[in-house]
């Protein structure tokens, strides 16, 4: 009759987290990003131990090597670097994680309409993953960055807030970054279509809605689960890359990618200044990668040991 | 066959359509079109100066309408004028067409000469020692923020070292080899290290893929050595997807080239594109990426051959 | 019995498109289930049976516009219901209800048993949840289950335990047709009779009609008022269950029969018994579906398909049903 398969979810969250632990790089990256985000979330307490503050400029003190006062030294006004950092890092991440959401949001559901309705709407919206997906996305981000909000009719309270350069690359970025979890929501969601439950529920008279979110959404949480995981990474480089180039979260609001934005200036005066917020930025992403590369090894079906 | 190919001439088609409207309607919301310069540039132009100028240039009418004449006008040869190089936009455009297109060239050819042979060597033995360490590496890669590994370059190879220059080409004519060749060193070095992790992981899955396969398997109990089997059927077999993921990676590929063109002032499209977006030089900046779009929507129709042929199993519906 | 029919199939016929090897291969098309034409009258139990493959699931999910046919009628109570829409199949949606064959993918595994018994109710909109529940309750209590099982999930529960659960689901609606695929195959040999009991409990005490499908003879035997046997997607016989077994007409029905495992003499080997596997329903033989496995073959059955006939109370396809003892 059946195989050895599991089909106990208590044995699949065993094998699943048996699968996890082979996985050393996976384990390290959820520490190091659980240090990470805490150290970011704790950013005014730590300022206030340490007596300093983001914004303070101090135009005597620039350029400072690291000290006691300031543990990284400080920038071309003379601002302590540790603290910028850390606050940049709660935008970062804060920005990436709310991006992520929206993105995988939009991918879920042109994945799991694909998947469950199949035929041509499938082949229309894979068409469009694809050409998303093909796309020179970062020249066409730019353009979008550089939009004239006013001019798009937007409510000028919102355009001139201060946050709203936040607001534009959390939708910037979502706009292109759920094309990962589209394509794998539609790949699992293919699969659970054809299982018997989904049929069963067809024969007592379910609506395709009540069949996509009770019965096929709730079965797609590890492939969500991963590709999320994975998007992250990709959303966090995307808008630091943007707020370098000048376009994406606006100074004075610190972020990892504007920190940079000087950097290349003072590339022959204080080239230490470019280390700190690129290496945050490169230790997030493969931290993010390392466990979302666990998470597929560990809730795939297919993997039998 | 040719319904295939019919069917994806009609998408790129669509694709490109849809793309230089959005692009053309998305420019015209950019802060400062041209009269807005003008005005910031003389403050003795009135308003009613400001809107007989605006109905001078088509700026009045409808976007449809103006996009439809902008679309005639191209088709018809007539790409307009750069403000940013005082040109018209071809000349503009075709220099630096030919430093991208040298700079993705070099940067493809190693990054794949790495890249595959790496995620082979992972694949044979997937969670060896080896497998191991390509896979850090490979993450190493693909995670790194090319902009930041591209200061790095710079302070390493030019601060601190002097050996390579920070950015720019060779002046015009500048002769030797080296002369030439060492303003491309850094860049080409940076897009590749951004690429060839991201092709290194899509060998290996393909290759694990294709080892899993059964008559893979049986060919390897049958004592086939495995240097034969990985060689001789997987391969083959691995290819096929990574032609097509490779191909449609063109486009992350030309987003690196913005940045890593962008860093080390290297004047290839890239560049020239955030330039003119930058520098409010719209005629530019839309042919500019529309084109890049176009050259790339024909790299993935290639690549959509190259699958079809390759692969015996695929029916061109 | 009153004189319509619940269920009245008629030329009902099935095609899968199947996609050719090789690049410039078309498609053709696989006949699962041809021409398939047979009544249910109330309170009965027919019985389809017939080898793995041979289109029985196919042409219970066509019956039960699960999946549309491809052509033939279908009629539920003496009205047509091919070509309906899902909104216009709701209300048939609440009478026919299917039992399937594997209850490890038949019940989500995301939700509560509780959840997945009342599914149905709310789905069709019936009492607010409190009485849903206690009616889930009632259902789980009716099928053997505890009240206490009600917030657990189905990988909780045994194999024998689940097809409770999706019997529970089935009756929910009050249905009065009930197609069950398969619904002990699946099972170990001691808990199939336990769940043989409990339709057969539930069939007389809800007046109950079945459409119920098995691959095993030993099973429909003491089971079913009347049995048709599928080959190849065609059936090619249908009688009265005793008269089925007692005296089975087409060789097919014969070679099921003898291929029974008799107690004490194990699975007997005799001639008369099946050898090979039945023919691709992509490429039929000719004439008659059974030919190439049939020990009674002749040249007219290599070239003409035998029509099912008879009176309508023993009905065989084979130009030589009349021959050939029992
Ligand atoms: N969705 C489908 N697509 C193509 N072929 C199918 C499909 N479903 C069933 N078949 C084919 O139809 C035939 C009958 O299948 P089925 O009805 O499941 O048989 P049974 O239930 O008697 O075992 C088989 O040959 C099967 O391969
Ligand atoms: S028609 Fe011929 S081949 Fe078919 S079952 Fe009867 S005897 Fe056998
Ligand atoms: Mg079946």
């Amino acid at each position: 009759m059946r195989g050895p398969m599991v089909d106990t979810a208590d044995g699949m969250m065993a094998l699943a987290l048996k699968r996890f632990r082979r996985h050393r790089l996976a384990i390290a990256g959820a520490v190091v990003l659980a240090v990470l985000a805490s150290l970011a979330a704790t950013a005014p307490l730590i300022a206030t131990i340490l007596g300093l503050d983001w914004e303070a400029v101090d135009l005597l003190n620039r350029f400072a090597p690291s000290s006691a006062a300031h543990p990284l030294g400080t920038d071309e006004l003379g601002r302590d670097l540790f603290i910028r950092l850390l606050y940049g890092g709660r935008i970062s991440l804060l920005v990436g994680l709310t991006a992520t959401v929206v993105a995988a949001l939009i991918g879920t559901a042109i994945g799991l309409l694909a998947g469950f309705y199949g035929g041509r709407l499938d082949a229309l919206l894979m068409r469009f993953t694809d050409s998303v997906i093909a796309l020179p996305l970062l020249p066409l981000l730019i353009v979008l960055a550089a939009v004239d909000l006013d001019k798009l009719g937007l409510p000028s309270s919102l355009v001139q807030s201060q946050y709203v350069s936040l607001y534009r690359i959390i939708a910037i970025v979502a706009l292109v970054g759920w094309t990962t979890v589209a394509r794998l929501v539609r790949g699992a969601a293919l699969t659970v279509r054809e299982r018997d439950f989904v049929l069963s529920a067809r024969g007592y008279g379910a609506g395709g809605f009540r069949i996509m979110t009770v019965h096929i959404l709730p079965n797609l949480i590890s492939p969500v689960i991963v590709a999320t995981t994975l998007s992250v990474g990709n959303v966090i480089l995307l808008e630091s890359v943007l707020s370098f180039l000048g376009l994406g979260i606006q100074p004075p609001i610190p972020s990892w990618g504007n920190l940079l934005t000087n950097a290349q200036e003072l590339i022959w005066t204080a080239p230490g200044l470019a280390m700190w917020p690129g290496m945050l930025i490169f230790i997030t992403v493969i931290a993010l990668n390392f466990l979302g590369d666990g998470l597929q090894d560990a809730l795939d079906p297919k993997a039998t040991d | 066959m040719t319904g295939f190919l019919f069917q994806r001439l009609i998408q790129s088609a669509v694709v490109l359509a849809v793309m230089s409207f959005v692009i053309y309607w998305l420019m015209g919301l950019m802060p400062g079109d041209p009269i807005d310069l003008m005005i910031s540039a003389d403050p003795k132009i009135t308003s009613e100066d400001a809107a007989r100028l605006r109905a001078l240039y088509g700026l009045d009418k409808p976007i449809t309408e103006r996009y439809l004449n902008w679309l005639g006008a191209a088709v018809g040869g007539d790409f307009g004028f750069s403000r940013l190089y005082a040109k018209p936009v071809p000349e503009a455009l075709l220099p630096a067409l030919a430093n991208t297109v040298r700079l993705l060239g070099i940067t493809l050819c190693l990054s794949l000469l790495i890249g595959l042979p790496a995620g082979m060597a992972a694949a044979i033995r997937p969670y060896s020692k080896t497998d191991y360490t390509i896979n850090l590496l490979a993450f190493a890669g693909i995670s790194l923020p090319a902009f930041w590994l591209a200061l790095l370059l710079i302070i390493v190879f030019s601060v601190f070292l002097g050996v390579l220059p920070a950015g720019g080409v060779a002046a015009l004519g500048g002769d030797g080899f080296w002369d030439q060749a060492k303003y491309l060193v850094l860049p080409v070095a940076n897009l590749t290290i951004a690429s060839v992790g991201g092709h290194t992981r899509y060998m290996r899955a393909a290759m694990i893929e294709a080892l899993r396969q059964d008559y893979i398997r049986t060919a390897r109990a049958k004592g086939a050595g495995p240097a034969r089997v990985v060689l001789g059927h997987a391969l083959r077999n691995a290819l096929i997807p990574v032609v097509t993921i490779v191909s449609l990676d063109f486009g992350f590929l030309f987003s690196g080239a913005l940045i890593t063109e962008t860093v080390f002032a290297y004047p290839g499209m890239g560049k020239l594109i955030f330039d003119a977006i930058m520098g409010n030089d719209y005629n530019l900046a839309l042919v500019a990426l529309l084109f890049v779009t176009l050259l790339i929507l024909i790299g993935n129709l290639l690549a959509d051959l190259a699958y079809a042929w390759l692969d015996p199993r695929i029916s061109y519906r | 019995m009153s004189d319509t029919p619940i269920l009245e199939v008629r030329d009902l016929c099935k095609r899968f498109p199947v996609r050719g090897k090789g690049p410039f291969a078309g498609k053709s098309w696989l006949a699962a289930v041809n021409a398939v034409s047979f009544r249910l009258d109330k309170g009965e139990t027919l019985a389809l049976v017939g080898e793995s493959g041979c289109g029985k699931t196919t042409l219970a999910r066509a019956a039960a516009m699960l999946q549309p046919p491809t052509s033939g009628s279908v009629r539920f109570e003496g009205s047509e219901i091919t070509g309906l829409g899902n909104r216009s199949l709701k209300p048939l949606r609440r009478r026919v209800q299917m039992i399937f064959q594997d209850p490890y993918g038949s019940l989500n595994p995301r939700l509560p048993v509780g959840a997945i018994i009342a599914e149905p109710l709310l789905v069709h909109g019936l009492g607010d949840k409190a009485e849903r529940r206690q009616k889930a309750v009632r259902l789980a209590e009716q099928v053997g289950l505890k009240a206490g099982d009600m917030s657990r999930y189905p990988h909780q529960f045994s194999g024998g335990q689940r097809q409770r659960i999706a019997i529970a689901r089935a009756i929910a609606l009050q249905p009065c047709l009930v197609i069950a695929d398969e619904p002990v195959s699946a099972l170990d040999v001691s808990i199939q009779s336990q769940i043989l009991n409990l339709l057969r409990d539930l069939r007389d005490s809800r007046r109950l009609t079945y459409l119920f499908i098995s691959h095993d003879l030993a099973v429909v035997r003491h089971f079913a008022d009347r049995v048709a046997v599928m080959y190849l997607g065609r059936i090619v016989e249908t009688a009265a269950a005793e008269t089925l077994f007692d005296a089975p007409r087409h060789p097919y029905t014969r070679a099921l029969i003898a291929a029974q495992p008799v107690i004490g003499r194990g699975k007997r080997t005799a001639a008369g018994c099946l050898s090979g596997d039945p023919p691709s329903p992509l490429d039929p033989p000719s004439g008659c579906p059974f030919h190439p496995r049939c020990p009674l073959a002749a040249a007219l059955c290599r070239e003409s398909r035998p029509e099912l006939e008879g009176d309508s109370g023993h009905q065989v396809a084979c130009h030589f049903k009349n021959e050939g003892g029992t």
